[in-house]
């Protein structure tokens, strides 16, 4: 342990703490930078996080300080507030200041800078300073503007160090200094818009999200990246019912702060053409008072097959248990949702609750073994989420049945093949947990409402409950009977109401 | 005149005999009226009521009309569709979607710019917060009318073709 | 036969008289209380450019009510509701039958008197009557089914009970001086003259009687200072709120046949009626002739003066609008003209040579005119009170009807009584 004074408070931290990581915690916010990232090297090109320490005759910077017992540290004095306020300066001599088409305006590094620090009249005229490309498309999601950059490097170092790809580099020197591509290559590796979200300026923008919304409009809400079983922590931007982008938070344990350019692309789905917003028997839309009858008509005599999907929340999957009883139960479809993963965060399962199916008991069957379970049915069937149906085996021995009941979210095999389809909803549109490849559980929250005549999954299989006795009233009381029913498999720390941030192991924490 | 110190009631105590019996005030009051219609019977002219078509009161430069979208030398609009206005706007009533311009010099521009006039209070926030000064409201316009209300909500094309002097 | 044909053509000649007043009193109200308040008042609509300072207004007014939608109340009592706006109408209409425009008219030796129906209760057939007049308002307000009509209503009653009384206090004074109740009579009566200088009217012998009657047919015909049953700061329109288009129209132009009615019930009881000063019916006869050239020389000198007016105009007013509208001085100024060239055409008849018939005539047509002048002048008078003064509170119409009126009207009567006891007048 080391024992410091920064701006006047005694702090004590463990040896080998970077003095920046120090100085946030004594202050209570970041000191100012650019090149300085967590889950980065130490490059210390920005010179923005000087501080003044004791006995050093000269200003240092913290990120590349290492705490020392004794430290005497002043963030906050007048040679320090001076020297961060001329760096800035320095950092925008060159800089095109076109805040009005930037799409990092609201949440740009130098900004927020420059109202903190800087405040000072510029005295660079616009014709004095040095032109670079502009709009340069440097990959399938990425265009580049070298006007804008601030040369931190923290893209070059995450190529270099995160995906070792090694696409970008930093070119010439003194003001003609650019961020360039290697000759020859793309910025196409499969985690490429990371470098968006670390560049602290407008250099970086996404393709996808340019000049879609203006970032202050934007509305957050925490989520878990549905697109494979990692899991990664994402936050969800949208706006008046509308997702706009995707975007890592920081986890440690799972995904850093990163998540991949695939599974930013997810919430594509939620504003898909094909979605399911209306209840649809035999391919008509119906209301749900119609649909409730047609429901109560074709399960008269209970379901004699229920299939779940690996898409859906932990308290989804328990229920539609409760809801087979004695019926024969399967999870979906094994081996759907399969592609190439890699080791650093992509799974090659792209489902993000295959775990989950596990923890609540249910098994999933190949397609030859679905479609002999649909054939073997006497009785109704239901098929909640995922798409069996896409296998053309389980499509076949549907093919003819004026039985079978769908609760999923997109007009596709499935919803043809069912009588009744009923709109559920995304996961965003509702809220859950997911099990990711760790079996970590995690919580995702409602970003926005549900489209058309969807409604939240577990409210329309509750209605299916032979038993309404027991038909959950709220999430609430679904996730206590789920804690209950799993106690076994749950350390008993766990709340499933109130998951910690960051998730926690189905064992707990270690 | 003050009223302070007027005794409670409805009638005033200070009325003098003849005030109070009404008639003679009366005649008095016909005298007013007949006098404003004298004068403006033999001076119709000097009456302040304005011809209001034909005549109009001259605002100053000041006066904030209908918005016009501004135009860069080919023409096209000088926004670059940054929503400053809209994000200031404090009825909300601008609805911009911008695009990317093929031209990287440009590289943004309003596909889209619609203003509900209804909905404007013509507080002239959006100019201000403009920094392309791309909008304006000096087009002196506020005879704004239409029988519809979808008729209000104006486009960029229109905005565009607005002018100063007031043409269309 | 003749009597038949006789009352059809007075009848004819009173309703065309009112008829034509109402559109004459809509324009001098709106455009008087114009000029009252500094303002130009209306002046937009036009007839192939011809505005007529306004006077085409009436007409696109009637046009526009005639053709507007006629929307009821669903929970209207039906019939009521259609009944009142014609009831309203029809009693403003009627009481004209008693009033006498003239003394009688002589043709071919025959002496037709210059009164619909010469009742004997002239009188009390114009008080009964336009008592009536209330019943349509209240029926209106009833029938509507809406709170306000119905306040508007009661409002009326109240206002009526109040000031029926003091009318017929104040009346009953000159009943006591003339000793009828016959209208001609009483018309007739004012024609002498009051120590051998003053008219003999009315206004002269019963000044607080002529006060308190006029103060009391403003109440009457519901015009400000008295209009609070159709009080719009408080009541919206009051009685007539449910009404619209033609139904409404009605209770519009009763409004002014009512003012028409007051405004001839105080010339003729007040102000001598067709008497005119200083010239009795013989002198008029004698001096038929000067009078004529009189008047013709008064409508040149008149006409002229306009035409100079509209003259000036064509001058200053050159292309101002652009439109047909800048035909107007000129046609203005040609039309004073016209006026001007037919009087001055007139003198080639000789009107100094009339004969006795003719004069008779002449003396008739002068009276008739005095009586229109007189009622279009206190129908002028009904418009500029209404711009001169605010609206009575409610409570202090009912202290004015009750605390100050009906005390005035009872010792007004008394004193008159004395009066004529102690000089043994009276009839
Ligand atoms: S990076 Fe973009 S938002 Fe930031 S200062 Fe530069 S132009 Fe403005
Ligand atoms: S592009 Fe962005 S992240 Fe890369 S060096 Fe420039 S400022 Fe830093
Ligand atoms: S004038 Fe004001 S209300 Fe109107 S668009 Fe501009 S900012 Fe909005
Ligand atoms: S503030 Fe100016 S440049 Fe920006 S969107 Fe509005 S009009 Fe366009
Ligand atoms: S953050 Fe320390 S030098 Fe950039």
């Amino acid at each position: 342990m080391a024992r410091l004074t920064i701006d006047g408070s005694a702090i004590e931290v463990a040896d080998g703490t970077s003095l920046f990581d120090a100085c946030r915690l004594a202050r209570g916010e970041s000191l100012p930078h650019f090149c300085y990232h967590p889950d980065l090297s130490i490059a210390g090109v920005c010179r923005l996080c000087q501080v003044e320490v004791e006995g050093m005759p000269k200003l240092t910077i913290a990120c590349n300080t290492t705490v020392r017992e004794g430290m005497v540290v002043h963030t906050r004095s007048e040679r320090v507030r001076k020297a961060s306020q001329q760096i800035l300066e320095m950092h925008l001599i060159n800089h095109p200041v076109d805040c009005p088409i930037c799409d990092q305006a609201g949440e740009c590094g130098l900004q927020n800078q420059y109202m903190a620090y800087g405040l000072y009249d510029s005295q660079v005229a616009e014709s004095d300073k040095v032109n670079k490309a502009k709009a340069l498309v440097i990959g399938p999601h990425v265009v580049l503007d070298k006007e804008r950059c601030v040369l931190c490097s923290r893209c070059v170092r995450f190529c270099n160090e995160v995906t070792k790809t090694g696409e970008l580099g930093i070119f010439n020197r003194g003001d003609r200094a650019e961020i360039g591509v290697a000759p020859g290559r793309e910025l196409d590796n499969a985690y490429s818009v990371n470098t968006v979200d670390i560049c602290p300026v407008g250099a970086l923008t996404s393709r996808d999200f340019r000049f879609q919304k203006r970032v202050w409009m934007l509305k957050s809400t925490d989520s878990i990246c549905p697109g494979c079983a990692t899991g990664c922590n994402v936050r969800v931007d949208h706006e008046a019912g509308r997702i706009y982008r995707l975007k890592p938070r920081r986890n440690p344990a799972v995904n850093g702060s990163w998540m991949c350019d695939e599974g930013r692309l997810t919430y594509k789905d939620v504003h898909a053409e094909d979605r399911l917003l209306e209840p649809l028997w035999n391919g008509r839309v119906v209301s749900w008072a119609d649909a409730r009858g047609h429901l109560a008509h074709v399960v008269a005599g209970g379901f004699a097959l229920v299939i779940g999907s690996a898409h859906q929340s932990l308290e989804e999957m328990w229920l539609l248990r409760q809801l087979a009883g004695t019926a024969a139960l399967s999870g979906g479809l094994a081996g759907s949702d399969l592609a190439v993963g890699d080791d650093i965060l992509r799974s090659a399962d792209r489902t993000p609750n295959r775990r989950g199916l596990a923890l609540a008991g249910l098994a999933e069957h190949d397609a030859a073994a679905l479609a002999g379970l649909v054939r073997a049915a006497r009785g109704a069937i239901l098929v909640h989420g995922g798409d069996p149906a896409a296998a053309p085996d389980v499509a076949a021995a549907m093919a003819g049945r004026q039985d079978v009941v769908y609760v999923g979210t997109h007009r596709r095999a499935t919803a043809a093949a069912a009588a009744l389809a009923l709109p559920g909803a995304m996961w965003a549109e509702k809220a859950g947990i997911f099990v990711n490849r760790q079996d970590r559980l995690q919580a995702f929250a409602q970003a926005v409402a549900r489209p058309g005549n969807a409604r939240e999954d577990w409210r329309v299989l509750g209605e299916m409950l032979p038993d309404q006795g027991r038909a959950p009233t709220g999430l609430k009381a679904l996730r206590a009977g789920v804690a209950a029913d799993l106690a076994p498999a749950l350390a008993p720390t766990i709340d499933l109401d109130r998951l910690p941030q960051g998730g926690v192991p189905a064992g707990g924490d270690a | 005149m003050s009223f302070e110190g007027l005794p409670k009631g409805s009638t005033d105590k200070r009325r003098s005999l003849l005030e109070s019996m009404y008639l003679l005030e009366v005649v008095r009051g016909l005298g007013v009226t007949a006098r404003h219609l004298l004068r403006n019977i033999f001076h119709t002219g000097d009456m302040p009521t304005m011809q209001y078509p034909e005549e109009k009161r001259v605002y100053g430069d000041r006066f904030r009309g209908r918005h016009r979208l501004m135009q860069r030398e080919d023409g096209t609009p000088r926004c670059v569709a940054c929503q400053m206005c809209s994000t200031y706007c404090p009825a909300d009533c601008i609805y911009i979607t911008a695009a990317e311009h093929p031209d990287p010099a440009i590289e943004k521009y309003p596909a889209t710019f619609d203003i509900d006039l209804l909905r404007c209070v013509y507080c002239g926030l959006c100019e201000e917060a403009c920094p392309c000064d791309a909008i304006r409201l000096d087009t002196g316009i506020y005879e704004i009318a239409a029988d519809h209300r979808d008729k209000f909500i104006v486009d960029k094309e229109f905005l565009l073709r607005n002018t100063t002097d007031g043409t269309r | 036969m003749d009597i038949v044909l006789e009352s059809l053509a007075k009848i004819v000649f009173m309703f065309l008289l009112i008829m034509g007043m109402v559109p004459a009193l809509i324009w001098a109200e709106r455009k008087g209380a114009a000029f009252i308040q500094d303002r130009t008042g209306p002046n937009r609509a036009s007839i192939a450019g011809i505005r007529l300072a306004g006077l085409v207004h009436p007409i696109a007014d009637v046009l526009k009510l005639v053709f507007k939608e006629d929307i009821a109340p669903t929970h209207r009592h039906r019939a009521l509701y259609n009944l009142a706006p014609w009831l309203v109408m029809t009693v403003a209409v009627s009481t004209y039958a008693v009033i006498p425009f003239g003394d009688y008219l002589e043709l071919g030796g025959k002496r037709i008197p210059l009164v619909v129906a010469d009742l004997q209760v002239g009188l009390l057939y114009v008080l009964a009557v336009a008592s009536l007049g209330t019943y349509g308002v209240v029926l209106a307000g009833w029938a509507a089914n809406n709170k306000f009509t119905f306040l508007g209503g009661i409002r009326a009653t109240a206002q009526m009970i109040s000031y029926e009384i003091s009318m017929g206090l104040a009346v009953m004074g000159l009943m006591l001086i003339f000793g009828t109740l016959r209208l001609t009579d009483i018309v007739a009566g004012q024609g002498g003259l009051l120590f051998g200088f003053l008219p003999m009217w009315g206004v002269v012998l019963q000044p607080l009687g002529f006060v308190l009657f006029i103060t009391a047919v403003y109440a009457e015909t519901n015009r400000n200072p008295f209009d609070l049953p159709e009080g719009e700061s408080e009541i919206v329109a009051g009685y007539h709120l449910e009404y619209s288009s033609l139904k409404f129209a009605l209770f519009f132009m009763a409004e002014y046949c009512h003012m028409v009615v007051g405004a001839a019930m105080i010339s003729a009881l007040y102000f001598g009626g067709y008497q005119i000063p200083w010239l009795p019916r013989p002198r008029l006869e004698q001096n038929a002739g000067l009078l004529l050239v009189i008047m013709l020389a008064a409508i040149i000198a008149v006409s002229l003066w306009f035409a100079v007016l509209f003259l000036r105009r064509v001058q200053r007013e050159k292309g101002k609008f652009g439109d047909a509208r800048d035909r107007e001085p000129v046609l203005g100024a040609g039309l004073w003209l016209v006026i001007a060239a037919a009087a001055a055409g007139a003198f080639l008849l000789r009107p100094w040579e009339i004969g006795p018939a003719g004069a008779s005539v002449a003396a008739t047509v002068f009276q008739v005119g005095a009586f229109v002048g007189k009622v279009v002048f206190f129908a002028w008078l009904f418009i500029w009170v209404r711009w001169t003064l605010p609206r009575f509170r409610y409570d202090q119409l009912m202290r004015l009807g009750w605390k100050v009126m009906l005390p005035l009207g009872l010792a007004n009567l008394v004193v008159t009584a004395l009066v004529l006891a102690a000089v043994g007048g009276g009839k």
